[in-house]
């Protein structure tokens, strides 16, 4: 297994964001986070990407402790994470925002080289730039962007840091059906072709159900069930808490 | 909003330093070596608020780090020139190192109160308990005219010439840095620091590169002003040198390549001009500001710049339309 968590907890003062949850994900899986609002599925997140600091318990990755590692170091190791709210690089263009992305691995620090003439990057960069289907639009300053665009730069920038697991956290909220639909052929895409490990947090049932190959249902904090999508959507516990 | 406005090419450099060499023809040669000196103290400052997003109130303690630190070499050490300039440009690194390792994990106004008052704790060392080494009020003088391969710098035009040359390197120099990954990183910072950071980025270690270059060019400023004015005011160090800097910076247009230098070359020509007719020149000149600043919200180039993006990307948005 790629990651797992050992009865992670979150408090805030006296609120069980997350109480001792176990999560675990296998290289290549697709696994989504259910749960109703408030469940803790953002705080889950923000665990395993290194946002917070857990209350207790422990994050593995590749079986390296990393549950006091800070979120910039957790990406560097190859844990990514998008946002719920878009969160771009506005004024740059679209093609800066990857390219800023990719270059992070290679070079950061350099003042002088001009960063156009790194070849390697700007091949990479221009490759998400087609995987997320920007490329028509790749000299527009990112504000310009509709929003369901945003949501693909969004997974574009995560991509680009060249990740082993990506953490999609609800990355078709506000798109339209047919933008949905398409972005969910791209996750489906993403784990299948490039081999990428991917936590999905989705509230879209179809969604989740067609490309989930488990799913986790979170309720206040803790486990409700974990499975596949049949053995979770036949669970009465979750019909009646989420599923409705 | 601020946008990438860094020149892809250039030519533009090239372009402001073929004016550069005529600028005594139409100005003034001591406003135009005035004009250059804050605009190596503007590009600097620009690189911190304009394209890091990090306001600090404090960069007089660079300049006038600089000023003195060149200056005392001069007077008491004898130093040559290269050697008066390279002190007056390590003291103020040195300087926004230590402030750098104490305060810049701090954001926004925060860091800019914390700039200030470090700034000011500077100028009242620099009036009293240093008076012995700073000449307190009456700033520091008996500096000596300096002289580059024999050539003397106290002639106007000899002097401006220098000025220039460093000017137009430290121009070429800002243009590779905002080409540059690091350049490139200083923009995302300042557009999104929690999404630099999620995607492997040290955001503090950032800031703190942008503060020392930033305290670079501020203390070559200062080193360079040393030079033309012969002496020292210890106004260098006061907190009216940060505040003229904001300014020039915004009318300029922060976060452009040509800001600083639009910025402080409308700034100073004002500043020159209009005081010859009244000793209360300030009030025209705050007038003046608030009136472009009205007219061009994001200063001057910025606003230019704006609307030639703007134009762009209609094009371009009709092409793909296409």
């Amino acid at each position: 297994m790629i990651l797992r968590t050992e009865k992670i907890c979150k408090y805030f003062g006296g609120l069980k964001a997350v109480d001792e949850v176990d999560f675990v994900l296998r290289k290549g899986q697709l696994k989504s986070i259910i749960g109703p609002n408030g469940a803790g599925k953002t705080t889950l997140f923000n665990l395993i990407a290194g946002a917070y600091l857990p209350t207790k318990g422990k994050v593995y990755f590749k079986d390296q402790d990393i549950s006091s590692f800070s979120l910039n170091k957790v990406s560097r190791l190859g844990v990514v994470k998008t946002y719920q709210i878009n969160h771009i690089f506005p004024s740059l263009s679209v093609f800066e925002n990857i390219r800023i992305a990719a270059q992070v691995r290679k070079t950061s620090f350099n003042f002088w080289r001009p960063a156009a003439s790194y070849k390697e990057i700007n091949e990479l960069a221009e490759q998400i730039l087609t995987q997320v289907e920007l490329t028509e639009k790749r000299n527009w300053p990112a504000s310009t962007l509709s929003h369901g665009e945003r949501r693909y730069l969004e997974i574009g920038i995560a991509l680009a840091t060249r990740p082993e697991i990506l953490l999609l956290d609800e990355p078709t909220a506000g798109m339209s059906c047919a933008e949905t639909n398409q972005c969910a052929e791209m996750i489906k895409k993403l784990n299948q072709e490039l081999g990428l490990s991917i936590v999905l947090v989705e509230h879209d049932m179809s969604v989740v159900m067609s490309i989930s190959e488990e799913i986790l249902v979170m309720n206040e904090g803790r486990t409700l069930a974990e499975g596949t999508p049949r053995e979770v959507s036949d669970n009465e516990e979750v019909q009646r808490v989420y599923l409705g | 909003m601020a946008h990438d406005s860094t020149p892809q090419k250039p030519i533009v450099v090239y372009g402001t330093i073929f004016v550069l060499l005529f600028l005594p023809l139409i100005i003034s040669t001591p406003l135009a070596t005035e004009i250059l000196i804050w605009t190596i103290f503007g590009m600097g400052f620009n690189l911190l608020l304009g394209y890091t997003g990090v306001l600090s109130f404090g960069h007089a303690a660079y300049f006038g780090l600089g000023a003195y630190s060149a200056g005392l070499a001069f007077r008491n050490l004898e130093a040559s020139l290269p050697v008066g300039i390279a002190l007056g440009v390590l003291a103020p690194m040195l300087l926004a190192c230590l402030i750098g390792a104490l305060a810049i994990r701090k954001r926004g106004v925060y860091f800019a109160m914390i700039s200030l008052a470090f700034a000011q704790m500077l100028y009242f060392l620099a009036l009293s308990p240093l008076k012995h080494i700073t000449r307190g009020e009456d700033g520091l003088t008996q500096i000596p005219t300096m002289a580059i391969f024999s050539l003397s710098l106290g002639k106007p035009l000899p002097l401006y010439y220098f000025i220039m040359m460093t000017t137009s390197v430290m121009l070429f120099a800002t243009w590779r840095i905002l080409q540059s990954p690091f350049g490139k990183l200083l923009q995302a910072f300042r557009e999104n620091e929690e999404r630099a950071k999620a995607c492997g980025y040290n955001t503090t270690l950032v800031k703190f590169f942008s503060l020392v270059i930033s305290a670079f060019y501020a203390g070559l400023a200062g080193a360079l002003n040393t030079v033309y004015l012969g002496y020292v005011p210890l106004t260098t160090l006061f907190w009216l040198t940060s505040g003229t800097m904001v300014m020039m910076t915004i009318l300029g247009g922060k976060g452009t390549f040509l800001g600083p230098l639009v910025g402080v070359g409308v700034f100073l020509f004002l500043q020159n001009t209009i005081s010859l007719f009244t000793p209360r020149w300030e009030l025209f000149v705050g007038a003046i500001f608030v009136a472009i600043i009205l007219l061009f919200p994001a200063g001057i180039m910025g606003t230019l710049e704006e609307k030639i993006a703007a134009f762009r990307l209609k094009r371009e948005a009709k092409l793909v339309k296409e």
